[in-house]
């Protein structure tokens, strides 16, 4: 991988003692940085969040080109917030393990909502500006690419400012890049597709059957979620969270409660009940990770592997009902709590099942791996090299399959996972069967995990919720962050007086869809499947 | 590695794929014979009048509007519409009196809106009364006739938030082998005789849900799946969403559920073949055994 050269003023590299090859920055780096900056610096519980700070508009740019090289922080997310006279944007770095990260903002008057474009140097802000642009009608200056990203319909004005508006009837256009020359042909794809999968259009560019290039155009399901949220009431705004993706629900209403017990700054839960929360998120992670499997397996073709892999699957969401009632879990994750305690069941039962599922996944891996007709299909295919996850920003086990070394649970721990260390699966080579191997790798860690918080006390007895929320004075802000099956889920949530005043989501995959467009290049039409399920993005968790 | 090269692993394999996918046979009876009862804590409301003292609490717990309480004390009225009902439990944890209890019940599937709606007391706008029995025999006979037991079905998601897509998927494993009841989930609407319809059809889905259902040849069945299928669900009242299938396409068969357990697809699925009785009328389900007799196709 390419170098990122370190470019801190002289006091902050003498500082640390700089490793002779990659140097990495460390807390003490960032809040050197931040401090320069003159960034707030929170004390009391609010002092695990980020450096916050505005930035003026003039500096958007410089300050962020410089934060990259010098702190090696990833955008996380970016977004916009409506200030009745003017529009926030507000941008999240996160780094690595042990930093806080830096949260920036920069405000933009009504009648000049113009801010430059991160875009051309930082590959991830490109769809969160389009967002924020077609949502809340800033410019950004010099984008390379101004199309709409999630709304299909004109709007008579941006539909997240003031009372925001309806999509009227006209389409508007979307032009997709084409490639031309002898032989190159376009395949369109979708958005109803033929299995039982989300919508979404892909355009292919092929010439034979090698892919040249392929375009997605997303937004099928975009359901205004963001918008949904404003002016309710935060215990209500679970279920929203639940429904962003829904088959990691647990991972959704987590993130978000912790976002507002964060903006609540609601003490520390009693620890049954944030090992409860572990467990849930546990055993949701090996029925989500079991489906990839079961989907890689099903995509060359070897349905009696699929079956298994599904068998497995259904004992997992089997689990999770005795648990929660709900196959995916819903229902039971409430702000400041749980609905009700987990029921009292055996935890030997549970912890033997949790091994059965880890073991059951691993043998049939052993299986996969002895079949050379698929491993045949698996090895080189959709190769993301660890520049390009990196450069894109990408997050979870797809990141990691490519060497990235990122991990929430581990870099920065939330509830239960404080207390336990997580060992984060690797490998290097960035192709579906790294891909594949790093899901397993998961599901084992996920199922030992699951046994950890069993004997933390996660059954019976947590201390559950009745429906109310502390209602607290002013404007408070929260950020929620959990590792869900997909990687880095993100909320960002701000409360006035009690009601949700603006609430931000970033689903993992917002990060990793565009990696699928460079990950099929050059493989052949048959093999985009299999690209696709190892990804496993999800579509409803970009469109929202 | 070259296209040609065998991994290194598999080499010497004595790999037999026999002895590795035998095992118990895992699919459950239903619905041919009795399910499973779910498990976990219940979480389908069901309401007694003689015990509610119309607190209204669970109207205000409720995350989807799906509960009414008007007037307070013994004579208020209370209406709870199960197509908006995302099974939270919510309204029973609250509920002072113990007249919300959850109950296991997951066989909710109706053929008209109508049955979804729990109704006590009498609060202005009553519901109209449910189709009279005769016509729902003489449309049943009819769809007995025109698919002989037998579906093709080709599933949209019309903008669902994937939960929907992990039961409807599910209704594929061995576990619950749709394939068995002769039921298909196709590749193309023009191989189906049904559209299974999850999401609360966005804006941006319309005209690709639209075009499924032009594509599909006549006589086609639609069924409606989820809280989102039916009303919107949690995302009802978004300028981005019509609010249920029934804006766009002729619904048959509406299954409630946040998502419907793969058990409540597949008796769905054969209430809208005609082959199981619908169990829920006017809100009620009927007490004693759980699961509903099984009709000759």
């Amino acid at each position: 991988m390419k170098e990122i050269p370190y470019e801190g003023d002289e006091a902050s590299v003498a500082a640390v003692a700089l490793p002779a090859i990659r140097p990495v920055p460390t807390a003490a780096d960032e809040g050197k940085w931040a401090r320069n900056l003159g960034l707030k610096d929170p004390t009391g519980e609010a002092a695990r969040g980020p450096w916050t700070g505005e930035v003026p508009r003039g500096s958007w740019r410089s300050v962020a080109l410089s934060l990259r090289p010098v702190l090696q922080h990833r955008l996380a997310t970016l977004w916009g917030e409506d200030a009745r006279d003017r529009v926030r944007v507000h941008a999240l770095w996160l780094g690595g393990s042990g930093t806080r990260g830096v949260h920036l903002y920069a405000s933009l008057p009504e009648g000049s909502l113009e801010l430059p474009t991160l875009s051309p140097e930082v590959a991830p802000a490109l769809y969160f500006e389009r967002e924020v642009a077609e949502m809340f009608g800033v410019e950004f200056a010099g984008s390379p690419d101004t199309r709409p990203l999630l709304l299909h319909h004109r709007h008579r004005a941006p539909p997240m400012r003031g009372e925001g508006a309806a999509p009227e009837a006209d389409r508007s256009r979307f032009d997709f890049a084409p490639v031309e020359g002898e032989g190159v042909y376009e395949i369109p794809v979708g958005p109803v597709h033929a299995g039982v999968i989300e919508p979404g259009h892909f355009r292919f560019q092929a010439l034979g059957e090698q892919i040249l290039d392929l375009e997605v155009r997303l937004g099928y399901t975009h359901k205004g979620t963001e918008r949904l949220w404003q002016g309710r009431d935060p215990q209500k705004g679970v279920l929203l969270a639940e429904s962003i993706s829904g088959d990691h629900s647990v991972a959704g209403a987590v993130a978000y409660a912790s976002a507002v017990e964060g903006a609540l700054e609601t003490p520390s839960l009693p620890a049954p009940v944030e090992a409860a929360r572990g467990l849930l998120l546990e055993t949701e992670r090996i029925a989500f990770l079991l489906g990839d499997v079961s989907g890689i397996v099903l995509d060359v073709g070897y349905a009696a592997g699929a079956a298994q892999a599904n068998v497995l699957r259904d004992r997992a969401y089997r689990l999770l009902e005795s648990l929660t009632g709900s196959r995916l879990g819903r229902g039971t994750v409430r702000v400041g709590g749980l609905s009700r305690p987990l029921p009292t069941l055996v935890p030997g039962k549970i912890a033997r099942e949790l091994q059965e599922l880890a073991r059951g996944t691993e043998e049939l891996l052993d299986h996969v791996q002895g079949v050379s007709s698929i491993m045949d299909r698996l090895r080189g295919t959709g190769t993301v090299p660890l520049a390009v996850a990196d450069a894109l920003g990408m997050v979870g086990p797809a990141a990691r399959a490519s060497g990235a070394d990122r991990d929430v649970r581990r870099d920065r721990p939330y509830g239960a996972y404080r207390n336990e260390e997580v060992r984060v699966a690797r490998q290097d080579a960035g192709d579906v069967e790294a891909r594949l191997r790093v899901k397993v790798e998961e599901v084992r860690e996920a199922s030992r995990l699951a046994q950890a918080f069993l004997k933390r006390g996660a059954l019976g007895g947590a201390v559950s919720v009745d429906g109310g929320v502390p209602s607290v004075s002013g404007e408070r802000f929260g950020l929620g962050i959990v590792e869900s099956p997909r990687g880095e889920f993100l909320f960002a949530v701000s409360i006035d007086h009690g009601s949700l005043q603006r609430v931000h989501v970033r689903e993992p995959s917002f990060l990793n869809w565009p990696a699928i467009e460079y990950a099929v290049r050059e493989n052949i039409v048959p093999d985009f499947p299999l690209c696709n399920k190892s990804l496993n993005l999800s579509y409803s968790g970009f469109d929202r | 590695m070259s296209e040609t090269e065998v991994p290194p692993e598999t080499r010497h394999s004595s790999y037999r794929p026999a002895d590795r996918v035998r095992g118990p046979i895992v699919t459950h009876p239903f619905p041919l014979g009795p399910a499973r009862p779910p498990a976990g804590p219940a979480r389908t409301p069901a309401h007694s009048a003689q015990r509610c003292e119309g607190t209204g609490a669970c109207a205000l717990a409720c995350p989807t509007q799906a509960i009414d309480v008007k007037g307070k004390g013994r004579g208020s009225s209370f209406r709870l519409d199960l197509g908006r009902c995302v099974f939270c439990r919510a309204c029973v944890e609250v509920c002072p009196t113990g007249a919300l209890q959850a109950r296991p019940d997951f066989e909710l599937a109706v053929t008209d809106l109508r049955d979804l709606i729990v109704m006590h007391g009498s609060p202005r706008g009553s519901v109209a009364p449910s189709v009279p029995e005769r016509m729902r025999a003489e449309t049943q006979e009819r769809v007995r006739r025109l698919f002989g037991g037998s579906l093709a079905l080709r599933e949209v998601d019309a903008g669902s938030c994937n939960g929907c897509e992990v039961e409807v998927s599910a209704l594929a494993w061995p576990n619950y082998d749709l394939e068995r009841l002769g039921i298909h989930l196709v590749a193309s609407p023009r191989h189906a005789d049904g559209l299974l319809v999850t999401g609360p059809v966005t804006v941006n889905m319309r005209l690709a849900l639209e075009k499924t259902f032009r594509a599909t040849p006549e006589p086609k069945l639609v069924i409606a799946v989820g809280a989102c299928g039916i009303s919107g669900g949690p995302f009802r009242g978004s300028p981005e969403v019509l609010g249920g299938v029934a804006s766009v396409l002729p619904v048959d068969v509406w299954v409630p559920g946040c998502p419907p357990r793969p058990e409540a697809l597949l008796y769905g699925i054969w209430l809208a073949l005609g082959r199981v009785e619908q169990r829920l009328r006017r809100g009620e389900l009927p007490d004693g055994e759980r699961t509903a007799p099984a009709r000759k196709a």
